[in-house]
């Protein structure tokens, strides 16, 4: 047992700090799911992409000639910790590009797709911008019933339908996109393809959906005789769920960078308590320690599941096992958190006035951000499906 | 980094289980609960003979001076087969705090006994007020000569009915801070004036009333120093507090492999029970929190056996393991349904000791408060780097 990092990586995570000290603002830490809410910090986000991309950390993790730095899984795990903690924007580069656009073109994607599309997102350009289009209205959890069509006509497709739920769409160049090639089939998982749409298309058009606080962080897309040309299937024809858990496979681990945020958010938490006395309180004392407790375990569980990864040894479970984890903890926090902060903790978290907010409105932000983190992703009770089956052994419940 | 144990280890590992599953199936812990003793010497001179009452204690003490991890390890392996016997007192309790605090003749008096001949050792520290900070301690020592002469009565002292010898904490001086003015004292449990009574309590780990009405002590029976008794307790609470949350860790784990598998196989609509949703959803949250606890306490060890204890994470171990053990053997009891409530089965063992262990070395809101201060110290890395 050794929980201490590597000097590497001791070296990597300071680096990261001066970069941080140089180019990241600290007094706007924690607005979460606002970085594409307006053309301001969009913007910005973009500009940071770019400077990451200088670096080769905008996709440490992809191979050198994809533009990379061929990081290790422990040197991922330091940096993703350090986005979290210092809220470093840009890094998803519209949630999809760096994290599994990339990878899965990679994997299974034509050496001219690789080459048209890779360096636009390795350079941090707006034209590396994706979206992920897999939900639709009538399916979520249950993905493989979707239903948008995709029919083949000479070279082309011809795509009709509807997403939902498209994160990042009215910044997005490229969608992502999981459609029907086949609705003949016995089973649902069969006829899907992956293929990549042009968000300029014509017969796409995109609807701002808002969430209840009013921020626009995802969209509608509606597809009408959408024509993309057959050189935009990704993989094989029919093939799509395989490239699916392929490319969903490389979203797991996203409950590294959220236990930093919540180190973020605790850390600001305590030290708010402490500047005003109310640490004293030993009803505070005793959720600040429940919650360091929480928090220490979420992210230990987290290293350790990098740590298998690393040596092998994943056992499929643990990503969702943590996610599931993260969520709770993020809720608790939320809660405890606001309870603290007292009536201001209802202050309007779009609306932040610097007058009233405590600590910057990011407990504000949290309780309303976290129903979404507990959805989006998988939602908290089909992450413990997985567990169930595949870290327990227990037969399938639905 | 590395979340894995050595070769070496692991062997230790499984033969401290093999011994336990041989030496100590459920059977014998349902006799022991009968016991007037509380242990079986057999089974104790067997743990002697295979070094377990030395783990920790250098050889020239008569130990086979393992490292921390080693004791982590059997304390693991001893919740997870709910062994009763007096090795929690002797061992965690007395024989690291004196190895630790004291002198090199009562190290080369008091630790061979312990290390070789098993001679079993309790630890009195809890009063009336069951308050587990120095203001608990009331009961005191006044000096009269060259003896200490102890009144005043200890409560829920685990197997003093069968201890040798006894650690007593005992005011010695009044400060306005409950921290100074507190000794230790080494007292024979069979001095005149002592007295001890078995209190009924679930888990039959024979907590005892123990009273002592003039009961005289030489001064050279004192563990550190005069006044500073408090750095012995805390240090004996910091070290207690790890190896309790692995003994807890290491039932919490058996608890949830016991419903796992009735799950599996308890068939109700034609179904096993393990397939039904809410089931699995309760089954995945205790596998989660088992699996934190358990890595939070190697976090804390690992600190420990490198020299440069956290007392963050040895709180943070404790609070956890308070929590998960009650939690993981209520849904299982719950999920197990009727039978589960019954002695027939092993859950309900389990579930009997939660609160012995709870309260041991520390419950969850004394815990919480520690990490709290610790809190309170912290300097948070968000203002170190603009500064
Ligand atoms: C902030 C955010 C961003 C998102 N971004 C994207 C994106 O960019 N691209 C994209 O394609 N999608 C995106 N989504 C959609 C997300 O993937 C889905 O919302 C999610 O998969 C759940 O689907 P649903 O909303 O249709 O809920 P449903 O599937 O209808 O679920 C409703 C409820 O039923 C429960 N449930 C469903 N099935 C089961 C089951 N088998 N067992 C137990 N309970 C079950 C769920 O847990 C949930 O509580 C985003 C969602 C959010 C909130």
């Amino acid at each position: 047992m050794d929980f201490q990092f590597g000097k590497k990586e001791e070296e990597f995570r300071s680096e990261i700090r001066e970069f941080v000290k140089e180019h990241i603002p600290q007094n706007e830490y924690g607005h979460m799911f606002e970085e594409e809410h307006e053309d301001k910090s969009w913007e910005f986000s973009m500009s940071i992409a770019k400077k990451l991309a200088q670096k080769r950390w905008l996709t440490l993790t992809w191979p050198k000639e994809f533009g990379g730095m061929g990081a290790s899984f422990m040197e991922r795990l330091v940096f993703s910790e350090e986005v979290g903690y210092w809220g470093i924007p840009g890094v998803g580069m519209g949630v999809s590009g760096t994290a599994w656009v990339g990878p899965s073109l990679m994997l299974f994607g034509t050496k001219e797709q690789q080459e048209k599309y890779i360096p636009l997102i390795a350079a941090g350009d707006p034209d590396g911008v994706w979206c992920t289009g897999y939900s639709e209205p009538d399916s979520g959890s249950d993905l493989a019933s979707l239903q948008t069509s995709c029919v083949r006509d000479g070279d082309e497709y011809i795509i009709n339908g509807q997403k939902v739920w498209t994160s990042a769409a009215h910044r997005s160049r490229w969608c992502w996109m999981a459609v029907r090639t086949d609705s003949n089939v016995k089973k649902k998982h069969h006829g899907l393809s992956l293929v990549i749409v042009d968000m300029k298309s014509e017969g796409l058009t995109v609807r701002p959906l808002k969430n209840y606080v009013g921020l626009h962080y995802f969209n509608e897309i509606f597809l009408s005789d959408v024509r993309i040309p057959v050189e935009n299937l990704v993989g094989q024809e029919n093939n799509g769920w395989n490239h699916l858990m392929q490319a969903l496979s490389f979203e797991r681990g996203v409950a590294l960078g959220f236990t930093a945020s919540c180190r973020r958010m605790l850390d600001e938490l305590i030290n708010h308590t402490k500047e005003t006395g109310l640490i004293k309180k030993t009803l505070v004392r005793q959720r600040l320690a429940e919650l360091e407790a929480d928090l220490e375990g979420a992210r230990t569980l987290a290293y350790e599941a990098v740590w298998k990864m690393e040596n092998g040894l994943s056992r499929i479970y643990e990503p969702s096992r943590d996610k599931a984890n993260v969520d709770l903890l993020f809720e608790k926090m939320s809660r405890f958190g606001s309870d603290i902060l007292g009536a201001f903790s209802q202050l309007d978290p779009l609306h932040a006035d610097p007058r009233w907010a405590k600590i910057g409105g990011i407990y504000e932000n949290l309780f309303h951000a976290c129903p979404g983190i507990a959805i989006a992703a998988g939602t908290t009770d089909t992450q413990r499906n997985i567990v169930g089956q595949f870290g327990l052994q227990l037969p399938r419940s639905y | 980094m590395d979340f894995s144990f050595t070769k070496d280890q692991e062997l230790i590992r499984k033969s401290i289980k093999e011994f336990f599953e041989k030496e100590c199936p459920k059977d014998k812990v349902r006799e022991l609960k009968e016991d007037k003793k509380g242990y079986d010497p057999k089974m104790w001179k067997k743990m002697v003979k295979l070094g377990y009452t030395g783990l920790v204690i250098p050889e020239e003490y008569g130990g086979t001076e393992g490292e921390f991890w080693d004791i982590l390890i059997f304390m693991e392996e001893m919740g997870r087969n709910i062994v009763p016997t007096p090795y929690f007192p002797t061992v965690v309790f007395c024989a690291m705090p004196i190895l630790e605090f004291g002198t090199e003749a009562q190290k080369k008096k008091i630790l061979p006994k312990i290390a070789e001949k098993g001679e079993i050792w309790a630890y009195a520290q809890i009063e009336e007020s069951s308050e587990q900070d120095a203001s608990g301690i009331t009961m005191s020592a006044a000096m009269s000569g060259e003896d200490y002469t102890l009144n005043g009565s200890k409560l829920f002292v685990s197997y003093a009915n069968v201890a040798n010898q006894l650690l007593v904490v005992a005011r010695t001086a009044e400060a306005e801070n409950p921290e100074e003015g507190l000794t230790v004292f080494i007292v024979d449990a069979g001095a005149e004036g002592v007295v001890c009574d078995v209190i009924p309590t679930t888990a039959r780990d024979m907590r005892c009333e123990l009273r002592f009405d003039n009961v005289k002590v030489p001064r050279d029976n004192i563990l550190g120093e005069p006044g500073k008794g408090w750095a012995v307790v805390d240090y004996i609470q910091q070290h207690a507090a790890v190896l309790k949350a692995a003994e807890m860790s290491g039932g919490a784990h058996a608890v949830l492999n016991i419903t796992v598998k009735y799950a599996k196989e308890r068939k109700q609509f034609d179904k096993p029970i393990g397939s039904f949703q809410a089931i699995q959803h309760r089954l995945v949250d205790m596998l989660t929190e088992v699996e934190e606890l358990q890595y939070l306490v190697y976090k804390a060890a690992w600190r420990i056996n490198s020299g440069s204890p956290s007392r963050r994470l040895n709180s943070i171990a404790k609070a956890k393991a308070n929590g998960v053990y009650h939690r993981v053997c209520y849904h299982g009891i719950v999920m197990h349904g009727a039978i589960g409530w019954t002695e027939e089965m092993d859950i309900g063992l389990y579930h009997l000791r939660t609160r012995s262990m709870e309260f041991d070395a520390g419950n969850t809101d004394y815990h919480n408060d520690l990490i709290a201060s610790e809190l309170e110290k912290s300097e948070p890395e968000f203002l170190t780097l603009f500064a």
